[in-house]
């Protein structure tokens, strides 16, 4: 949340209970989407499990991934990022418009829009560190920017003359797997990778498990809030590519309800808001889950709102659950002293 | 820590208590400032900015109820949380005195009481599910959040047919549209200029301000926001001021929905949708700190009204909505480096001066 609240971060961070933890999350909720998907599977009579039901299933669900992903990353320094939905939106709009306005080809719209991205994203980063200004207000700030830029860019109209090549990539889906949905696979494989392997990956989580720790080993915080929010951009870059190559067309609405979705597939995966512990087998599977509650709806054709009163009502039962396990898990072990405040004031 | 529990009408900051400041860095003082400044400067450049029935009437209004917002995100705040729900809760307020009016033909006055009871009730519940658990209270506001959006919008398709309550009781009219011309001590007449619903936000303004400056349980909040642990050790039943600056803050979130309502004159569920950044902006600029402990209520109130000024007048300036927003997110970068840089420097002058 802020910079000064991850040094309360949990104890435990790099212990065998948390990684316990996360994979009983994990587990759990492959449990769920197992089950849900069979259960719909059922409801509809078989027709869930055809082809193009699992087609469309899975084209939708690239970008709540990589929206869920890029949220992650900024969660795991301790950051928030608030401007995820208002960064897709303007990449997404930016390469429809260079592709339909400008006859930009498609390779390079996308090349460009994923550098865009990842430069607002290290502005956003560079802006934190320099003013030190909490990070909540000037995502804040940057996503009202974003959303202006984005309604300049394509006002009021829906841009959806551009190039056949991504919107071909957008619909390929050879054995019914749509290639964006192999993207976000294959991005959050690599994110997985550089989190789990590299030492700048272990750099990003110490600095957010412990930032004083991290400082008096020689791991400049600072360098490493920049490093998580462009990547966090570049992530976004990439969601903004899926969904420009999947939806019909792009206009100002692209990216209004992605905020809560980013926050809420981290969270129900087992991601802690401190920082310094990452998810990202739980996130991908947590944003199944969302994903199946909204092919849920469309199949029974019920009210939108029950997705979002729905997904609220996970969030919220997921939270107090794994708080719940969590104590438990620090009774018995009772190991590291970690002094978690009850009231979770400055959280 | 004994600075931080300062009344919020003296400065607070802990640098400002040890070493004597220089008065220009007072935030709020820079802020009255700015607003007169701009005020004057929109003015000049647009005649039209001083129109009080077609121009300040209405700006004032808004101004209004999104004080009311931004003082629902400064309780929060003041204990060292957030309150992302407060448009929904707002709206989940109104839903319900849209409810009174229209089902039960309550009068203007039990509608509004229903309005603030739901709102404190749902504050209450997040509250208490972040003191009880222990869970963040950004997530937990985030997934009420969601769950309220569902829920309003659920309950306003199945209760109406075309998701809005139209039922106006008598007095909501006037609440509306009425100023302070409408009021007569004799031959003198208050500005058409002051919407009488202001009265609202004066109310809250005042109430806030006798607890968090002359009142036990406001140094508590105070103190509970700037160290939750010492607060805890010494003796401050942390978790309930927890529940009580969320029931506030619900209570407060309700009000403005009402008063949203009753400027557009229809309660609907998207009332309260473009709440958040405003009741961010408006305590923010204020000077009430997000790590807790800092409120200011006179602050709040110019901070909103700043925003609301830059909104007005880049709008009568000809900017388009599209690029109202670019500037805002600028202005609100740049006023929060600015009082960054006012800080280090007049911290520089102070230690060399001494």
């Amino acid at each position: 949340m802020n910079r000064l609240n991850v040094t309360l971060g949990q104890g435990s961070w790099g212990g065998s209970a948390l990684r316990r933890f996360s994979r009983s999350t994990a587990a759990m909720l492959l449990c769920v989407v197992v089950v849900g998907y069979v259960a719909l599977g059922i409801a509809s009579s078989g027709s869930f499990f055809e082809g193009p039901s699992v087609r469309v299933f899975l084209q939708y669900l690239a970008t709540p991934i990589l929206i869920g992903l890029a949220q992650m990353v900024a969660l795991c320094v301790g950051q928030l990022n608030l401007a995820v939905g208002a960064l897709g939106g303007f990449t997404a709009c930016l390469m429809g418009v260079l592709m339909a306005d400008h006859g930009v080809p498609a390779g390079v719209a996308v090349i460009v829009g994923l550098l865009t991205a990842t430069a607002i994203g290290l502005a956003t980063g560079v802006a934190i560190v320099g003013t030190q200004i909490n990070g909540f207000i000037v995502t804040l700030a940057t996503m009202t920017i974003l959303l202006g830029a984005q309604y300049r860019l394509t006002g009021t109209r829906t841009v959806d003359g551009y190039s056949r090549t991504l919107r071909d990539f957008g619909t390929a889906a050879p054995l019914n797997i749509p290639l964006v949905f192999v993207t976000a696979l294959v991005a959050a494989a690599l994110l997985a990778a550089f989190m789990y392997r590299t030492v700048a990956g272990r750099r990003l989580l110490a600095a957010g498990g412990n930032p004083l720790a991290a400082r008096l080993s020689g791991i400049s915080t600072d360098r490493q809030i920049v490093a998580a929010h462009t990547l966090s951009g570049l992530l976004i870059g990439v969601a903004a590519v899926t969904a420009t190559a999947s939806l019909p067309g792009v206009n100002r609405s692209v990216g209004g309800d992605w905020l809560l979705p980013s926050f809420a597939a981290p969270i129900i995966g087992g991601v802690a808001l401190t920082g310094g512990s990452i998810a990202v087998l739980g996130t991908v599977l947590a944003a199944f889950v969302t994903r199946l509650i909204d092919a849920a709806r469309a199949q029974f054709s019920l009210d939108p709102s029950w997705v979002n009163l729905l997904i609220g009502l996970v969030v919220l039962g997921t939270v107090a659950g794994g708080r719940l396990h969590q104590t438990r898990l620090e009774k018995s072990a009772t190991t590291d002293g970690a002094v978690l405040p009850q009231t979770g004031g400055a959280q | 820590m004994t600075t931080s529990i300062s009344p919020p009408d003296t400065v607070p900051e802990e640098k400002a208590a040890t070493h004597r400041m220089p008065f220009w860095v007072n935030q709020r003082l820079g802020l009255l400032v700015l607003v007169i400044a701009l005020s004057v400067l929109f003015g000049v450049l647009r005649p039209a900015f001083l129109d009080q029935q077609l121009v300040l009437f209405p700006l004032l209004r808004d101004i209004a109820t999104l004080t009311v917002v931004a003082l629902a995100q400064m309780v929060v705040l003041s204990v060292g949380h957030m309150n992302l729900a407060v448009g929904r809760m707002a709206a989940f307020g109104a839903m319900f005195a849209g409810l009174g009016y229209d089902r039960l033909g309550v009068p203007m006055q039990v509608g509004l009481l229903m309005c603030l009871a739901a709102g404190a009730a749902i504050g209450a519940v997040t509250g208490w599910l972040i003191a009880r658990t222990g869970v963040s209270s950004f997530v937990v506001t985030l997934a009420m959040d969601f769950a309220l959006l569902g829920l309003v919008s659920l309950m306003y398709s199945s209760l109406t047919d075309d998701a809005a309550f139209t039922t106006h009781p008598a007095g909501i009219d006037a609440l509306r549209s009425y100023s302070l011309a409408d009021i007569c001590a004799g031959p003198i007449c208050g500005s058409p200029a002051v919407p009488q619903i202001a009265q609202f936000t004066v109310l809250a303004m005042l109430a806030l301000g006798f607890l968090y400056g002359c009142t036990r349980i406001g140094r508590e909040l105070l103190l509970t926001g700037a160290n939750p642990a010492a607060a805890e050790l010494s003796g401050i039943p942390t978790g309930r001021r927890v529940l009580l600056a969320h029931t506030l803050s619900g209570l407060l979130a309700a009000l403005a929905g009402f008063m949203a309502a009753a400027g557009t004159g229809t309660f609907r569920a998207s009332i309260g949708d473009d709440f958040m950044l405003p009741s961010f902006l408006g305590a923010v600029l204020g000077g009430t700190l997000l790590t807790g402990g800092v409120v200011s209520v006179l602050g709040t109130l110019l901070g909103t009204a700043l925003v609301g000024v830059i909104r007005k007048g880049l709008d009568l300036l000809g900017v388009g909505l599209e690029s109202l927003n670019i500037y805002l997110g600028c202005v609100l970068l740049l006023a929060l480096s600015a009082d960054r840089i006012r800080t280090v420097v007049s911290y520089r002058k102070v230690v060399r001066s001494t």
